[in-house]
């Protein structure tokens, strides 16, 4: 009985430390932000553009793929559907490239400063954010191209983002630390990566794959969230609630739990950079 | 928050050896019972005490020094202070907006401007936008590199990173500023003024911590000083005698080294006129300076010299038993040699004698240790200078009692224009 009050005491006094240096450190994260963004587009001609280009290009080879090559059913134009699906799927996928060596590329500043280390993870969560803004201008373009009409479930798509961005960032913060530890996680995840994007349904409705296999990549929260997305911009419906609050659900507690954890053992990071 | 402060209260620091984890087969279950019951205070194999039961206080307006040998904790301290590090065991608590100098340039990134780098860092020292905005001139001004503040930094010469790096934390205006040895870096001018900088910030009441191997420039600065050796705490108290002690406790370990030399220095102590040990001493009182040798086989005629050097590097005097024509003969015993000085001409300042024992003629050294011994001197006299010539005012046709003689302490007759 007296450890887990042991413990909760030191759960809250932990939360608190988290909430108070955010706090305290937030002109450090928009400043470290802001770097990452300068330096990402520094020394290129297109700039933002290229957070719009390998979307778009993919879009295309995929069209070619899943509209000649072997057409499938989508209940709106393929390309759109492939778009929506690739520019939120993108944020995720580089929001994690960042993150894997936030921690490690920063070396200087993780042994010779002190600050809290989320800084790292959380810029790369934000750079990607911008990416992602500037990305879905394409995707309005394409919904007015073919004359989708938007309807009133648009109010839940902050909802969508939200939850997007709790897994996104719950995944960061374990992928920052593991690769602290142990270098091959960079090497790792980047095949879990691709993988896992054919285990969404990014390119095409992950339904088709059936069977057992499909009754597995249920449990996979991008999923929902992906198919929320298209749910509410593109056919005018709200998300499929079951699974959205499932995937919902995993993410607030994925957030909270790599959080914790990465403040625990943020003393470590200094000592195994 | 009350008020700033330094609290180091009986803190241990381990560090391992080598790498942390072999394999995932050792992380599981580590990484469980940290979760469980956080990390075990108690050493395993491959874990040593890097910082051992080390404790003291620092109040405001103190400017500490901390001395010690190469690996003795010194920065390990200083990054427990900054929580970079967290303490295996105890308590350290610093009170109090911290500006941290442990590398001057280590938030800077190569492809920004300085101007972008200057805002960077000075968030990373937890500085408001405005407050930067505000010194931000002052602080280019500082660096002197105004011409190149749009230039990305990866250009910059490194005396330039480290300039606009301190100069950014000098404007930091911190209750608590922690320094890691940032004066090697930087052309002698800036130096200077690095230190004027840091006397500045501690006259307006900023408590300093100061991590250094240059031992003139804790004199300089400190008022109190802590060695650190082998991760404990040695000695906590003015800084001539940290540096005293710390000097007696690195020539004990170099005693052991193999007697390649067949004679070596075994000390040296520094005398008043009555024989006392001092570090501090007046403008023109009497000094003897007595070094202490160990010898492993007789030498022949050898000869011992003394240089005094100013703080700044300005070589004030240097003399040996040779310029003397002194014949020393055979010395086979250990024994100590002592050079006085009856009157030091010194103007107030640092100084570091180094002493040295040479061969027959007094070219190749037996032995030698360069600004070993810091000293410091002091005196009512305001004089400018290097050195006290002895003067006196002579106004033709006018009468003495306009000017009032000003006998300084020991020393003779001397007139200053009031």
């Amino acid at each position: 009985m007296r450890t887990v009050s042991v413990l909760s005491a030191r759960l809250v006094a932990d939360v608190r430390d988290m909430v108070v240096e955010q706090r305290e450190y937030r002109e450090l994260l928009v400043r470290i932000t802001a770097r990452d963004l300068l330096l990402r587009y520094k020394q290129t001609v297109m700039g933002f553009g290229w957070a719009i280009f390998m979307p778009l290009v993919n879009t295309a080879v995929f069209s070619v793929i899943f509209t000649r090559v072997a057409p499938i059913e989508t209940a709106v134009p393929y390309p759109l559907f492939a778009y929506c699906g690739l520019c939120t799927w993108n944020f995720f996928a580089s929001t994690q490239r960042f993150a894997v060596v936030s921690l490690t590329s920063n070396t200087s500043l993780v042994t010779k400063v002190y600050c809290p280390r989320e800084i790292f993870p959380f810029s790369a969560i934000l750079v990607s954010l911008v990416d992602f803004a500037v990305a879905s201008t394409v995707l309005v373009g394409l919904m007015a191209y073919y004359r989708i009409p938007v309807g009133w479930p648009l109010v839940f798509v902050p909802v969508i983002v939200a939850v997007h961005v709790a897994f996104t960032a719950g995944v960061a913060l374990f992928l920052a630390m593991a690769n602290l530890f142990y270098r091959d996680i960079k090497y790792l995840f980047e095949i879990v990566l691709a993988v896992w994007m054919f285990a969404t349904s990014v390119v095409y409705p992950i339904e088709r794959i059936g069977g057992r296999l499909g009754t597995l990549l249920l449990l996979n929260p991008m999923t929902p969230i992906i198919d929320a997305y298209r749910a509410t911009l593109l056919e005018r419906q709200l998300p499929a609630m079951g699974p959205f609050a499932a995937a919902a659900a995993v993410s607030v507690a994925l957030l909270a739990i790599a959080w914790l954890l990465f403040h625990r053992a943020e003393f470590q990071f200094a000592e195994n950079v | 928050m009350n008020r700033p402060g330094v609290t180091f209260n009986g803190v241990w620091k381990k560090f391992r050896r080598g790498e942390r984890h072999d394999s995932l087969r050792d992380l599981i279950p580590s990484a469980v019972r940290a979760l469980v019951r956080g990390r075990s205070d108690e050493l395993a194999a491959e874990e040593f005490w890097a910082v051992h039961d080390v404790s003291f206080d620092v109040a405001p307006g103190e400017a500490l020094g901390i001395i010690g040998p190469n690996g003795a904790g010194k920065s390990t301290v200083l990054k427990l202070l900054t929580r970079i590090l967290k303490p295996t065991r105890g308590r350290c608590e610093v009170r109090g907006r911290v500006g941290a100098l442990i590398e001057v340039a280590a938030g800077f990134h190569p492809d920004l401007t300085g101007r972008e780098n200057v805002y960077l860092q000075g968030a990373i020292m937890g500085m408001k936008q405005a407050e930067i905005a505000r010194t931000f001139e002052e602080i280019v001004e500082f660096a002197g590199i105004t011409e190149f503040i749009d230039t990305p930094v990866k250009r910059y010469s490194s005396g330039m990173n480290a300039r606009l790096g301190f100069a950014i934390a000098a404007h930091l205006d911190p209750d608590v500023l922690l320094i890691d040895e940032v004066l090697s870096v930087g052309d002698a001018r800036f130096q200077e003024r690095c230190v004027e900088r840091m006397h500045a910030l501690r006259a307006s009441g900023v408590l300093l911590v100061f991590v250094s191997h240059n031992l003139t420039a804790v004199l300089d600065l400190c008022n109190r000083a802590v060695l650190i050796d082998r991760g404990r705490v040695r000695f906590d108290g003015h800084p001539a005698a940290a540096i005293q002690e710390y000097r007696r406790v690195t020539s004990n370990r170099d005693a052991g080294r193999p007697a390649d030399a067949d004679i070596h220095l075994a000390g040296v102590e520094v005398f008043d006129d009555r024989g006392r040990p001092v570090q501090a001493i007046d403008t023109g009182a009497g000094l003897t300076v007595r070094i202490h040798y160990k010898t492993s086989r007789p030498v022949e005629r050898p000869h011992f010299a003394v240089d005094i050097h100013r703080g700044d590097g300005v070589y004030c005097h240097g003399t040996n038993t040779r310029l003397a024509r002194l014949d020393l003969g055979t010395i086979d015993r250990d024994g100590h040699i002592d050079l006085v000085i009856p009157h030091l001409r010194l103007l107030p300042g640092c100084y570091s004698l180094s002493v040295g024992i040479l061969d027959t003629h007094a070219v190749k050294p037996h032995d030698v240790q360069f600004h070993a011994y810091p000293f410091s001197v002091t005196s009512t006299c305001r004089d400018n200078g290097l050195v006290s010539l002895e003067h006196t005012w002579r106004v033709p046709d006018a009468q003495p009692a306009r000017f009032s003689p000003v006998r300084t302490d020991r020393t003779d007759r001397k007139v200053a224009l009031r």
